[in-house]
């Protein structure tokens, strides 16, 4: 038997005369990881502050472990756990002083208190550390910490708002390890926002939202073929003039992906051959692959997953330093 | 419960690591009694001397002025320490509170209990000037000053978070307390004895929660008793409401009945703030 952890209903949040999030509906199942994938400014931490209590939603309901969240917000707060996209540690106490805090505020069984913290914080490599005042953590090691106080009262529902951003590849292996070992040990069922697409992959589903509406819903895979066969991806002279003669011969969809174009058909390797011959613009570069996670997103929003982080490391690239 | 206790102990926590906060609220007290308790007392004893007025041999202005600074520490530092929960609001850690299981009401009393014990805490450091001032402290007097400052500083460290709570910045924090404190700290006895003053002035000093806590304060640390009623005038401690001489007794209560007053109003507001 299913149980719904998460049901939402028509939830909707204006500021102002601006509508952040224009009615949402979607459950979610017990030990699910869902994936809540979209651009910057979609309304995905206005939906995640609306589930967790922090913010009264203009219309719609939304239940957590069946408690409504308007109506029952201390029973919802008791089910969750939360790693906000912002840090909210106190850089002033040290890490374990942190943590005992939050064992204190989430009434931890005080027989458990020591050695959870101790679990959470070899989990994420920073036991060495706990008596130093977080204020001179590197940014990575406060979001550490961060994940590790989120999981310190086993949550039964999880809300990962970036939960690792910043954070090396190992150690962002290492956390997801523990987080996948606690999901199925403890049944926890987890929200999670991203923008990096191996670790949406992570996801059981994910819906995908866009200028606060959810614009697609399903499983990774059902995600991918959607659309239809492969992708191809090519770099030419002048892609402004490629974009033309493609949906012109082709009936394509083109997007713009970096440097690239993208766009697909049904039978990538076929396709090629003849594609090469034909172009009239020159061809620099070329490639065909299955449909990703990335393919998906950038075919429903015209963006990239990675978007802004592909943004952010061609500013030193590109940027002209000044001496 | 355990909550109250979590969010008071951050509170202490941190005050101790502060080390340039611990310092720096020696700063002010030790101007105000250099400044007006080592000047003010040259002038006003040969003014008194020079007039022959032996009623006032017993003068002596740094006497006079030292339960007022030690009032001014315990008032300032538990009203100021309220910014706490607006910076917690501005650094984030306050989501991390807002969002756990506990009741705001906790919280809130977290809070004023933190504070009031900063406050009480920063004020006896204070007698950490007797030895240097010359002036005498029986151990009983402060024993009893303990709770005295105890009352205030749970008043005025509620309404320290009923603003906290209404404002959304530290700077407009700080300019609102600042406004406020600072006429409640001049006309409250502190500085001056409340002698003479026009009507309208009379009346500001007569609401001023301050004037009965200062009051409260000198009659715990001065030898009242000893004093002739020439002295007694010139040093301000014939406290008077509507021809009514003020018993300590009825500024404890006055004291305890705004208290609890602003306690419910700052957990409300509180309360709706998150
Ligand atoms: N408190 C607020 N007041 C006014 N507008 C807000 C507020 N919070 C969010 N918004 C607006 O609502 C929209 C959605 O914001 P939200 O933070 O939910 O986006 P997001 O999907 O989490 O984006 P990101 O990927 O950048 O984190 C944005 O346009 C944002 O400017
Ligand atoms: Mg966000």
């Amino acid at each position: 038997m299913t149980e719904n952890v998460i049901e939402v209903d028509g939830l909707r949040k204006s500021f102002g005369d601006f509508e952040a999030v224009k009615g949402v509906e979607f459950t979610i199942q017990k030990g699910e990881i869902f994936g809540f994938l979209g651009p910057n400014g979609a309304g995905k931490t206005t939906t995640i502050n609306m589930l967790c209590t922090m913010m009264k939603p203009t219309a719609g309901t939304g239940r957590i472990c069946c408690h409504d969240i308007q109506s029952e917000k201390s029973t919802v707060r008791e089910c969750i756990g939360i790693i906000f996209q912002e840090n909210t540690l106190d850089e002033k106490l040290t890490a374990e002083e942190n943590l005992m805090l939050h064992c204190k505020f989430y009434r931890v069984p005080k027989s458990e208190r020591n050695g959870r913290i101790e679990e959470v914080l070899r989990m994420v490599d920073l036991y060495e550390k706990r008596k130093d005042v977080v204020e001179r953590y590197s940014g990575g090691m406060k979001r550490r910490l961060e994940i590790a106080r989120g999981l310190l009262h086993y949550p039964k529902v999880l809300f990962l708002d970036e939960p690792t951003v910043g954070l090396d590849p190992q150690t962002r292996t290492h956390i997801w390890d523990y987080i996948l070992e606690l999901k199925n040990r403890e049944g926890i069922t987890i929200f999670l926002t991203t923008h990096y697409m191996d670790e949406a992959e992570y996801s059981d589903r994910i819906a995908i939202m866009d200028h606060g509406k959810i614009i697609a819903l399903d499983t990774p895979d059902n995600l991918k073929k959607m659309i239809g066969g492969d992708v191809i991806e090519v770099i030419t002279e002048d892609n402004g003039k490629a974009i033309e003669e493609i949906s012109q011969r082709y009936g394509n969809d083109v997007k713009a992906k970096g440097d690239s174009l993208a766009f697909s058909v049904k039978n990538g390797s076929e396709f090629l051959t003849g594609f090469v011959k034909q172009m009239i613009v020159p061809i620099k570069n070329i490639s065909v692959h299955r449909p990703t996670l990335n393919d998906v997103f950038l075919n429903l929003t015209g963006r990239e997953i990675r978007d802004e982080i592909t943004n952010g490391t061609k500013k030193p690239k590109f940027g002209h330093r000044r001496f | 419960m355990e909550a109250i206790f979590a969010v008071w102990q951050r509170d202490i926590i941190k005050f101790f690591r502060d080390r340039a906060r611990l310092f720096g609220s020696f700063a002010m007290p030790l101007m105000f009694l250099l400044i007006f308790g080592v000047g003010m007392n040259g002038a006003l004893s040969s003014m008194f001397s020079t007039s022959g007025m032996d009623q006032f041999t017993g003068f002596n202005y740094v006497s006079f002025i030292f339960p007022g600074i030690i009032a001014m520490t315990v008032f300032s530092t538990s009203i100021f320490s309220a910014l706490s929960v607006v910076t917690d609001r501005e650094e984030g850690y306050m989501k991390e509170i807002l969002v756990s299981p506990v009741s705001r009401t906790y919280v809130a009393i977290g809070k004023i209990f933190g504070s009031a014990t900063v406050a009480v805490i920063q004020g006896l450091l204070m007698l950490a000037f007797v030895p240097l001032i010359g002036v005498e402290v029986e151990l009983m007097n402060i024993i009893k000053l303990i709770p005295a400052m105890l009352l205030v500083a749970f008043t005025l460290s509620s309404i320290g978070l009923l603003v906290a709570s209404t404002l959304k910045t530290a700077t407009g924090f700080q300019a609102v307390i600042q406004v406020l404190i600072f006429p409640m700290l001049f006309l409250s006895g502190a500085f001056f004895p409340l002698n003479g003053m026009p009507g309208w002035m009379n009346a500001l000093v007569k609401v001023n929660p301050m004037t009965y806590a200062v009051d409260m304060f000198k009659h715990i640390m001065l030898d009242v008793g000893s004093m002739n009623e020439v002295l007694k005038q010139a040093m301000g401690l014939n406290l008077k409401l509507l021809g009514h001489s003020v018993s300590t007794l009825e500024e404890i209560t006055f004291i305890a009945c705004i208290g609890a007053l602003f306690v419910m109003l700052a957990t409300v507001f509180f309360n709706r703030s998150g």
